[in-house]
């Protein structure tokens, strides 16, 4: 079985539920937009202070917004367990498991589009390519390993309190270099180029490991 | 007195050599003052956390391809033990930094990863505790302590890699006169030994946690416990 076809197809089907239910995205849009007015009423942003909050403010909200999708990721399999059907058939568990991660990550990158322009809206910060390609990268990354604690502590007791444990100190390469190119994307001093070649680098690595962790985490 | 109570004995009375090592051999730096012999303990004990760790990554890496209970239990007692020493590590940066620096706490390279370190492994411990002994988590906590020690190297090289406050390398820039030079590697070398002996005790009390476990779910005890002591044959 084409490996590619499976994890389009896992994604598709993830989707699709999605889209019938449509639980998640309006869910996660709210939560964005929630986000940036507790970010407003929590510091004091005018025209000058707002490019050195705004990019704390997103990161923040993308993070969480992150841990709720991913925390979700699983949940229709483990409420049905019919991630024990999905390891049966043919396709391979690193199909499986980057079907799920595909998924996961468009969910992703649709709160983005709400949180993106609204951030740009409320604080007067510029929207730029820059900007988009920056958080686009992170979620790359951020989205494999979210996705694959998911699924480790998808049959744990207490799954909502670990999964932030695990993954937040690891998605911290990607706070660090996202951070820096969206500041300097929103005209703070640093190196965008450098940080951009960072999360490349991030991404290739934590993407290759989470591949070959996934058989270790899917196979029972 | 049993073997491993003798060994922690040892360790002890090295540390205390050691102790005397660093306050009464060692000369008192020209510019930082008697502050600076935090420097030997913060050292060793940071040399003797990645060692651990280590360990844990090992032994994550054997049980997943065997499943052996020895390479998990090896795995559990490092991790403890290595959040045991970067604790200290930590701590003592911190007063040390605080005469030097002026402050407690900086956001610098090392620092940050340093204390992402201990919270990766702390997670990891959590990870046993929150979940139930067995397998599974056997094989989450083996995925979750490779994924940490990504960070090992990164808190190594952070002094080299970003422009950081922390003193970079003394070790192997040749930096250190003859005298604080052998305290350290001495200090070095009773802080390993001490973390190895704690790593042995903690394995042979996580050995004894499963065989309670073993207990408690009515498996046959003949196959479960081990006989140290053979009793001779008549």
């Amino acid at each position: 079985m084409n490996p590619f076809r499976a994890a389009i197809a896992v994604a598709r089907k993830d989707l699709l539920s999605e889209w019938r239910t449509r639980e998640m995205v309006p869910a996660l849009a709210q939560f964005v937009v929630l986000a940036l007015l507790i970010g407003n009423f929590g510091f004091q942003i005018d025209s000058r202070s707002a490019p050195s909050i705004a990019p704390g403010i997103l990161w923040l909200a993308l993070v969480f917004a992150g841990l709720i999708a991913f925390g979700r990721t699983f949940a229709a399999e483990r409420e049905q367990s019919s991630l024990e059907a999905m390891l049966m058939t043919p396709a391979s568990p690193v199909a499986i498991f980057a079907g799920k991660a595909l998924a996961a990550s468009a969910l992703l990158i649709l709160c983005e589009v709400v949180l993106l322009p609204a951030l740009s809206l409320f604080f007067g910060t510029p929207f730029s390519a820059e900007l988009v390609i920056a958080v686009l990268l992170a979620t790359i990354g951020m989205a494999s390993l979210g996705c694959l604690f998911a699924a480790v502590v998808a049959r744990v007791r207490a799954r909502e309190l670990l999964l932030p444990l695990l993954v937040l100190p690891l998605w911290i390469p990607f706070i660090v270099a996202g951070g820096q190119a969206v500041q300097s994307a929103m005209g703070l001093p640093g190196s965008y180029d450098q940080a951009i070649g960072l999360l490349v680098d991030f991404d290739i690595l934590f993407v290759v490991l989470t591949s070959l962790a996934a058989r270790f985490v899917l196979d029972e | 007195m049993n073997r491993l109570e003798k060994a922690a004995a040892g360790a002890v009375a090295l540390m205390l050599i050691a102790a005397a090592a660093i306050f009464f051999y060692a000369p008192t730096d020209y510019l930082q003052g008697p502050v600076q012999r935090i420097f030997y303990l913060h050292v060793s004990s940071a040399i003797a956390a990645f060692g651990c760790f280590a360990v844990v990554l090992a032994g994550g890496i054997v049980y997943l391809r065997n499943e052996s209970p020895r390479a998990d239990r090896y795995a559990r007692a490092g991790a403890l033990v290595g959040v045991v020493f970067t604790t200290v590590t930590l701590v003592m940066g911190m007063l040390w930094a605080r005469n030097v620096w002026g402050a407690f706490w900086v956001w610098d390279a090392r620092l940050t990863s340093t204390l992402v370190l201990l919270i990766i492994y702390a997670g990891y411990l959590l990870v046993r505790r929150l979940s139930e002994a067995g397998r599974q988590t056997a094989r989450i906590a083996a995925v979750v302590g490779i994924f940490g020690f990504i960070d090992v190297p990164v808190v190594y090289f952070s002094v080299d890699w970003w422009a950081t406050h922390h003193p970079g390398p003394v070790i192997t820039s040749d930096a250190l006169p003859p005298q604080m030079l052998a305290t350290f590697l001495f200090t070095m070398l009773c802080t390993l030994v001490l973390a190895a002996v704690m790593v042995v005790i903690r394995y042979r009390i996580e050995m004894l946690m499963d065989m309670k476990q073993l207990i408690a779910s009515g498996a046959p005890l003949t196959v479960a416990i081990p006989r140290r002591d053979p009793e001779p044959a008549q």
